[in-house]
């Protein structure tokens, strides 16, 4: 974690991604039947909770679980555990899927690149 | 219960005023005045407790603004306050805080004669800092900004017979007004494109780079950044419990706490963010390393608390205000506390300042030991102290941010020199043999003394842990990332343990050299003040006076003025005269000439 920023400036720039332009390719692209993420709180339900901009995420179902939690279980600042971590395994999850969407992305330009050099090598 | 939580906040600030009202109608009424004064602190506390509760189960923020307001033109200003999950979090702490240091003053001041117009100054210098850390407009700000610095002032020169100690508030008050150069930038900026100081009206609209770059200076000279920092060691020359409140725990935070208000107009402009954060890496590494050559106590302590205001600007520089802010509690109760275990030490050796002259006081001043170690280890960010919530977090998001690897490095060097100076105090006060003549008994006999020791002890241990459990999750920080760089703090500590004491058993055996050139930049504070405070200043006086005598004076007055014009014609007419042979009849001739072409031109 933090190697692709080396690999950019001391390795081959061409196959590293971009994270500020991901992705370049399609996202079925390899796969079959791979279903587009859904936000399972809805916006009102955000909006209810007053979540911040950053915590709408993918796992907010499970902050707003949390903060309800918080609410109900005062003054025991000690409960709510398990939903906690429920939420932090959700957030840890989802970097790990950032972290893999990355990687993939980063294959698939080498896989690209090598393809175009066996291409222009082959003898016309 | 919104009417609660306003009511009792105020409330607290008002018993602030009780004492300073009371003893102006009635001065010098009692001896116990300095007692009123901690007993009125203790209450503010605990009547600024319930609001901190409500917050915590409510999780609202609330605005309360009088109405009697000032128009100029169409700027309106109005008396209001900003009860926010900032303010209502750190009122309680700062009234904790002051309440321990004012029951230390009244064992450390016990023998000055102006012990009642101390606690005035303290009391005063505390509602100030109120009043800026709850405004919700800028000019109530500027004015709790303006106090606290006025309070510095008056506080560190308190020993005025001392020239070093009128030095040292003189350059802490110049120091800070070259930072509010910024401030009033900003101000101005707003007043023209924002047409109000109101910051609900502000985070609606645009800021741009100047008007937060103005934010940024402020906070350089307030909360004593590289470039505007030699006020803060210099200022050690007023008395402990004035080090312990303003210089660590609570002014010097407030240029930080001014960016951490700030923060959602800075989370958008890189510049800002990127200055924040280079400016802070800078200080950390160089305060850190002024540090760990110093031998007076209190200065270690300066240089520490400067090193972590630096790291609490790079905090700010990576975008995650609620970890700086939760530094700046955590910092809070174990600084106070190292500054009051000093000012134990210092008294009970007599004044004596120098940790080379200190030692063996582990046995004779257990409580003072005691928690000057747990401050020292909350400092270096042991696990599941108070620094630890904070600091680790803090190094946890730089090592998972997109950022400046180099600033991230400078931080880490910074991190591993924090155990190192740590250690040196520790090292010389406490352990090994005493250094210091026998004098008259020492001991902590005295619950003025050990109390407000042990208060802040028990904040130094429990107070983040309760602070993150109750607080609501606000900053979205990658929580993973590889074992290496979740430890990254704690291996770079125990770095900064373990090699100074191999290279103390090391060195011990070799022959002393002459002069150690990084030794002596360090122990030289960098040269900074010899440069800044001397060359600067003289290169302006001798601009001035060469402006003065050889530009005005001897260029356009003499050169190029009167006498510059006579010498040119005495020189030209003599030059001229000598090529004249004096044949006049000869010379009248050329009437012959002359009269003719002028009657032709006539004609």
């Amino acid at each position: 974690m933090g190697a692709h920023l080396t690999r950019r400036y001391l390795g081959d720039a061409e196959v590293e991604p971009d994270p500020l332009h991901m992705p370049t390719f399609p996202p079925d692209y390899g796969f079959q039947g791979r279903k587009e993420r859904v936000m399972v709180a809805t916006q009102q339900e955000m909006n209810d909770a007053q979540l911040l901009l950053q915590q709408r995420d993918y796992c907010a179902h499970h902050l707003i679980q949390l903060l309800k939690c918080k609410r109900d279980s005062f003054p025991n600042f000690l409960a709510c555990g398990h939903e906690k971590h429920i939420w932090d395994l959700c957030e840890h999850q989802d970097y790990v899927g950032r972290m893999k969407e990355f990687e993939r992305e980063r294959r698939l330009l080498a896989r690209q690149k090598r393809r175009a050099e066996s291409e222009a090598s082959e003898p016309k | 219960m919104n009417f609660m939580l306003n009511s009792m906040i105020l409330l607290s600030i008002v018993i602030l005023t009780l004492p300073l009202m009371i003893n102006l109608a009635f001065p010098h009424k009692t001896n116990h005045f300095p007692a009123y004064c901690k007993n009125a602190v203790k209450l503010a506390f605990l009547t600024s407790l319930p609001p901190l509760i409500l917050f915590v189960y409510a999780d609202t923020s609330h605005h309360t603004t009088w109405s009697h307001h000032t128009s100029i033109n169409t700027l309106n200003l109005s008396m209001s306050f900003k009860l926010d999950h900032f303010s209502i979090i750190f009122i309680p702490i700062a009234f904790y805080v002051t309440w321990s240091i004012l029951e230390f003053s009244l064992w450390y001041m016990h023998t000055d004669p102006k012990i009642h117009q101390f606690f005035k100054y303290l009391i005063t210098f505390l509602l100030t800092m109120i009043i800026l850390v709850s405004a919700n407009n800028l000019f109530q700000l500027f004015i709790g900004w303006e106090g606290v610095g006025i309070m510095s002032f008056m506080l560190i020169g308190w020993w005025y017979g001392r020239s070093d100690a009128n030095t040292a508030a003189l350059q802490a008050v110049l120091y800070n007004r070259i930072g509010d150069i910024g401030f009033m930038l900003t101000m101005a900026w707003l007043m023209i494109n924002n047409n109000s100081w109101d910051l609900q009206h502000i985070f609606m609209t645009n800021m741009n780079t100047l008007a937060l770059l103005g934010l940024i200076i402020a906070a350089t000279g307030k909360s004593a950044q590289f470039g505007l920092h030699p006020w803060l060691p210099s200022a050690m020359e007023g008395p402990t419990p004035v080090s312990a409140l303003l210089h660590s725990s609570t002014m010097v935070v407030a240029g930080i706490f001014l960016l951490i208000r700030f923060h959602p107009m800075m989370e958008n402009n890189n510049t800002a963010l990127t200055t924040a954060l280079c400016l802070g890496a800078t200080t950390t590494l160089f305060t850190a390393m002024c540090a760990i050559t110093q031998n007076d106590i209190k200065k270690i302590v300066a240089f520490s608390t400067s090193s972590q205001l630096g790291l609490m600007m790079v905090t700010i520089g990576l975008n995650q205000p609620h970890l700086a802010f939760l530094h700046i509690c955590t910092h809070a109760f174990f600084k106070a506390m190292l500054f009051l275990c000093s000012g134990s030490i210092i008294h009970s050796l007599n004044n004596e300042q120098d940790i080379r002259k200190m030692g063996g006081l582990l046995h004779i001043l257990p409580i003072t030991s005691s928690a000057l170690m747990t401050g020292s280890l909350a400092l270096m960010g042991t696990p599941f102290l108070a620094g630890f919530y904070s600091k680790d977090s803090i190094i946890e998001a730089m090592n998972t941010s997109y950022i400046n690897s180099w600033a991230m490095v400078m931080t880490l060097i910074a991190t591993s020199l924090t155990a190192i100076y740590s250690l040196r105090i520790i090292y010389f006060a406490l352990l090994n043999q005493p250094r210091f003549p026998p004098m008259s008994p020492i001991n902590e006999n005295n619950p003025n003394l050990t109390n407000p020791i042990t208060r802040l002890a028990l904040g130094s241990i429990f107070a983040a842990f309760i602070l993150t459990m109750n607080i609501p999750p606000t900053s979205m920080v990658p929580m993973t990332m590889p074992p290496a760089l979740k430890l990254t703090a704690l291996i770079v500590t125990i770095i900064g343990l373990i090699i100074p004491m191999e290279l103390n058993l090391l060195i011990n055996k070799l022959p002393t050299t002459p002069m150690i050139h990084t030794d002596n930049f360090s122990n030289m504070l960098g040269y900074f003040t010899h440069l800044f405070h001397r060359m600067y200043p003289l290169a302006n006086l001798q601009m001035g006076q060469h402006i003065a005598t050889m530009l005005i004076d001897l260029n356009w007055y003499e050169k190029t003025g009167p006498k510059g014009q006579a010498n040119l014609h005495n020189t030209t007419s003599s030059y001229i005269t000598s090529t004249q042979k004096g044949l006049i009849k000869t010379y009248f001739l050329s009437f012959i000439i002359t009269i003719p072409a002028i009657f032709a031109m006539i004609t």
